[in-house]
């Protein structure tokens, strides 16, 4: 027996294990959060004797007589120190790192009340957070350090919930506290564990499966193979190319792809059942690349396909090539960008069962809980299927497939038992679609005065092993190449090719982190060959209100470009003036999917029982924090207090489906179906009756956000609803090299909670950071992600710099009370603002990222 | 004394776990041999000889001058960042059968530490697994599977 003190309570144990098994698959200590199991992530960061550990690290046998304190071990007073600081400072997003990053906390302020900013980072700087780029956790550690001084908790700074409002976001406590549940938090009675075989090669074809030995084994509940689907074995996002399993016969796309399904009392019969899976394959020659996809002959990555293109699109306006053609200058080039890994926080993780009704209730971690249950029913062949989204902790376009939640489906579906379908975190990094690596050759046509004349580009795009959403995040790319401009000529050809390596599809920025790189790296290229700045270039050809952007959409009077460009003008004139090295960069982004898409928002408020008005909506809040905005919509919009209102998880049975998280869209477009119902809401109740009078009553609003599509032959098409606009700043550090200050601008037509908006921002910026500086996802020869989590090169928090972020509201959009999403647009100017940075540094212009020889660049 | 340190805090540290216990005789030809140079010429009495005969640096006295890694005449004494509690204490070069014999706890260039970690940041190199602490994200997997004792919690937390 090992025995040790947990929280201070003496517990024994005879297994050996890891203490993060123990403490949540023993003790139920779901606080402490598991992210990758190989000492990386840090989420399950406890304090053993005083010090932070993670617990996946230390074995029960080595703990005799430790302490270990977790979250659910602090006093009455460190949980309200800690829920009010990071909430106060706005540091919780999705909430996964949350736990681990307040056990750093503690793990410092016990024994320093009055930490220096550096010696904060480096308590927190071996966790890893993916969504707030620790500028507000670092904040909230300086707050609780200060509040621990004084004795007392302050009020907290805004409490009125109106839109503008820097209210503490609803799901503070919950994620600080660790008792909010993601799915792998779910320990149902009788639940069983899943788990897939995965193809051991990148293109084979599967010959036989035998699964005997496996179902022999003690333990094991069951073993499937796409036989016993009882519906569609194809699904997908759009395109119905992802295979559930691979059936005999059937060729494998990559290693994810998986062959059969392991159902077992435990995850280590699971995972013994799968060695014992006896599998034939005739092995196939791969597709690793753009070139190999395209080359004439090429193997096919589907036998249902003739060709390994994907997608193509071809978007023209004007006449790019003549008017390049007169243009004063001219500039070509040629540019790559790589594979990015979302690296979420939290693994997919599924739980399934069967519900009162009969139903297959899954409890999942998606960006829509209806996509989720689309593509289950359509696997499953019934309809009798519910979904109910768990919190999430972090998606980034990365939980937009299916993952786990069909494969839950499908085992309880079969045994009628509760089940847990989780990714290792290996698993986690070969399966889920990832950033497009693109391959871009761009040319650009300027007048004299860096008026742009014209622009004409082509680019390929390496969409992997399914389809995925690798055609709509190609035509983003396309579309918004041209960048904020007001020019007429544009002309841009581009093709996703399939290939074996791992799915590629939608990630923060959705295409146009890719191409933006290229035009504006270009734009600075040629501010500098015109003699100009490449602030004035961009302001000479910014696109203005009532002015027409290169796709033919007039833009409304939210447009503010150049708002962004006056907001950063001051200090990049500053940098410049004193000879520092200063880059730039701007960016749009759609806010709404767009392109004549229907594209609906669709919100219920519902009078329940308890006199409070709960706010339904199929939308799923993955960590940026919807459940706040449609409060804060709801607050503004009705007569009612926040504690009035009780915003519910999305589900698909009572609330309606109010489609992706994706696109920057739920703000603007759930946001304007809450307003809607609010609407509603107000028409019934009046000013003189009461919540408890409408008891029982619901009110539904709904929005279609009407676009034109793609060519549309209409003369100026209205390609989005809205867009965001930005201006990023990068000024580097003379002496050391590294980036002393990031300056980022953003037009969000209204902010509805700054403080969310600046979090964004700077998650947003220290994710590009690492796509533009350091993050690598390198492929090897048999298709394998070679990286771990910790050696992807995420950024840590001793490595940020200092970060402005800039909320600017412009009024003009006509629905959700002008918000527009900030989503994807914070990761979008940054990589290019970096390069030009360092290109004013050292002389050097890269094309390619991450860019090399900055002091973050990882030796090998 | 009271030495006055700006943070992040580094220290020296001898890369020798002292298995060969020197003083029997047996000896590491690149571990400590307690000859105690580091000890006379450090300006803070930060060093000191320990029970197994070599070198063993106090890292709330010494602030990093480097007067002994300098005058060490083994080369087994480098700066590293105190906030980096996770250390690699072997030096020796010889391949793992030699140096099985030599010490009870020297590094035998196995490479578990470089498979186990997730961070890249643990090397096999000349035979001597070699922490990049600008890497490392200090978790202690490589302890926990270090079969040799090589790779250290300094804090005594992971073993």
């Amino acid at each position: 027996m090992y025995s040790f003190f947990v929280n201070g309570c003496q517990v024994s144990t005879s297994k050996k294990q890891s203490l993060l098994r123990f403490l949540r698959d023993e003790m139920h200590l779901t606080s402490v959060k598991d992210g990758c199991s190989q000492g990386a992530c840090g989420a399950c960061t406890v304090l053993i004797d005083g010090e932070t550990c993670k617990a996946c690290v230390p074995q029960t046998d080595r703990l005799e007589g430790r302490s270990v304190i977790t979250v659910e071990g602090l006093t009455k007073w460190e949980s309200e120190v800690y829920t009010y600081a990071y909430g106060e400072a706005g540091a919780v997003q999705c909430g996964f790192c949350i736990p681990g990053m307040v056990m750093c906390t503690k793990g410092l302020l016990d024994r320093n009340l009055d930490p220096t900013e550096e010696e904060i980072k480096y308590a927190l700087r071996n966790n890893y957070c993916r969504c707030t780029g620790y500028v507000k956790i670092i904040a909230a550690v300086k707050l609780a350090a200060k509040i621990m001084r004084a004795g007392k908790i302050p009020a907290a700074g805004a409490d009125d919930w109106m839109l503008g409002s820097r209210v503490h976001r609803l799901d503070v406590e919950e994620k600080v506290l660790g008792y909010g549940k993601y799915p792998d938090d779910y320990y149902l009675d009788g639940m069983c564990y899943g788990t897939a075989l995965r193809s051991k090669y990148p293109r084979a074809r599967v010959l036989s499966i035998d699964t005997t030995k496996a179902k022999a084994l003690p333990g094991v509940i069951d073993v499937f193979t796409a036989e016993d689907i009882p519906g569609e074995n194809k699904i997908g996002h759009l395109k119905h190319d992802q295979y559930t399993m691979i059936p005999v016969g059937g060729l494998t796309h990559y290693l994810g792809d998986a062959i059969a399904l392991v159902a077992a009392e435990d995850m280590e019969t699971a995972e013994k059942a799968k060695k014992l899976i006896k599998v034939e394959y005739e092995v196939l020659p791969a597709v690793h690349n753009i070139q190999e996809a395209a080359a004439e002959g090429a193997p096919l990555v589907f036998d249902e396909e003739t060709t390994n293109v994907q997608a193509y699109k071809h978007v023209s306006r004007g006449n790019a090539a003549e008017a390049i053609s007169r243009a004063a200058h001219v500039i070509s080039h040629h540019f790559e960008t790589p594979w990015t890994e979302h690296a979420f926080l939290e693994p997919e993780c599924a739980v399934a069962y069967i519900d009162d009704d009969g139903d297959v209730m899954i409890i999942s971690t998606d960006q829509s809980a209806y996509c989720t249950l689309h593509e289950s029913s359509l696997m499953l062949g019934t309809d009798k299927v519910k979904c109910q989204n768990a919190l999430v902790g972090g998606g980034f376009g990365g939980k937009e497939d299916m993952t786990v939640q069909h494969h839950a489906a499908l085992i309880t579906y079969l045994t009628r038992r509760p089940v847990k379908v989780r990714l290792t975190r290996a698993e986690s990094l070969l399966i889920h679609p990832k950033r497009h690596h693109f391959e871009m050759d761009f040319t650009m046509g300027c007048d004299e005065e860096g008026h742009i004349m014209g622009v004409k580009a082509k680019v390929a795009s390496d969409t992997g092993a399914f389809a995925s959403l690798g055609g709509p995040v190609l035509e983003r790319a396309c579309t918004h190449a041209a960048g904020p401009y007001a020019y007429e000529n544009f002309e841009i050809e581009g093709s996703a090719y399939y290939t074996n390596n791992p799915p590629a599809g939608a990630f923060r920025g959705f295409g146009v982190t890719q191409t933006c790189f290229a035009t504006e790296t270009l734009l600075n290229m040629m501010a500098d060959e015109i003699g100009i700045t490449p602030w004035e270039i961009r302001y000479r050809n910014a696109i203005r209100p009532g002015g027409v952007l290169p796709n033919g959409q007039i833009v409304d009077e939210s447009t503010g470009l150049v708002e962004t460009l006056e907001a950063v003008k001051e200090e990049y004139e500053a940098a410049l003036t004193a000879g520092k090295p200063v880059g730039i960069a701007c960016a749009m982004k759609n806010a709404g999917v767009g392109v004549g898409i229907p594209d609906w928002g669709r919100v219920k408020l519902i009078v329940e029982e308890d006199a409070k008005l709960h706010i339904y909506s199929g939308a799923s809040c993955i960590g940026q924090g919807l459940g706040t905005v449609l409060v804060q919509m709801t607050v503004t919009n009705t007569d009612l207090k926040r504690d009035d209102i009780v915003y519910e998880r999305s589900n698909t049975w009572i609330a309606p489906d109010s489609g992706t998280t994706s696109g920057s869209r739920q703000t603007m477009i759930t946001g304007e179906a809450c307003r809607r119902a609010c609407e509603k809401l107000m028409e019934a109740k009046g000013s003189d009756k009461t919540l408890q009078d409408l008891i029982g009553q619901e009110f539904y609003g709904d929005y279609l956000a009407k676009t034109d599509p793609l060519g549309a032959d209409v003369p100026n098409p209205v390609s989005h609803v809205a867009y965001g606009y930005a201006t990023q700043v990068c000024i580097i550090d003379e002496k050391t090299g590294k980036i002393d200050r990031m300056i980022a601008a953003h037009d969000v037509g209204k902010a509805v909670n700054p403080l969310s908006c600046e979090g964004q921002i700077e998650g947003g910026v220290v994710m590009s950071m690492g796509y533009a500086l350091r993050e690598k996802y390198p492929i090897d020869e048999n298709c394998k992600p070679v990286e771990k989590y910790g050696s992807i090169g995420l950024f840590r928090a001793h490595e940020i710099p200092k970060i402005d972020a800039i909320v600017i509201d412009k009024p003009g959009l006509n629905v959700a009370c002008g918000a527009i999403g900030i989503g994807e647009i914070t990761s979008i100017p940054t990589a290019p603002a970096i390069t030009d940075a360092y290109y004013r540094y050292d002389g050097s212009r890269r094309y390619v990222l991450p860019i090399d020889n900055t002091p973050y660049e990882r030796k090998e | 004394m009271a030495v006055k340190k700006k943070f992040p805090y580094r220290s020296a540290l001898v890369a020798c776990n002292g298995g060969c216990h020197v003083q029997e005789g047996q000896s590491c030809e690149n571990g400590c041999i307690g000859c105690g140079v580091c000890v006379s010429v450090c300006p803070f009495q930060a060093i000191a000889i320990n029970e197994n005969g070599v070198a063993e640096v106090d890292e709330a006295k010494c602030i990093a001058c480097g007067k002994c890694v300098r005058e060490c005449p083994q080369k087994v004494i480098h700066i590293h960042e105190c906030a980096n509690y996770i250390v690699a204490l072997c030096s020796n070069r010889q391949n793992g059968k030699e140096a099985r014999q030599v010490c009870s706890v020297s590094c035998i260039g196995c490479g578990i530490c470089e498979k186990t970690c997730t961070a890249g940041a643990v090397k096999v190199t000349d035979n001597c697994a070699v922490i990049d602490e600008s890497a490392c994200l200090s978790c202690g997997m490589c302890v926990v599977k270090c079969p040799r004792h090589v790779l250290t919690d300094l804090r005594g937390i992971i073993c």
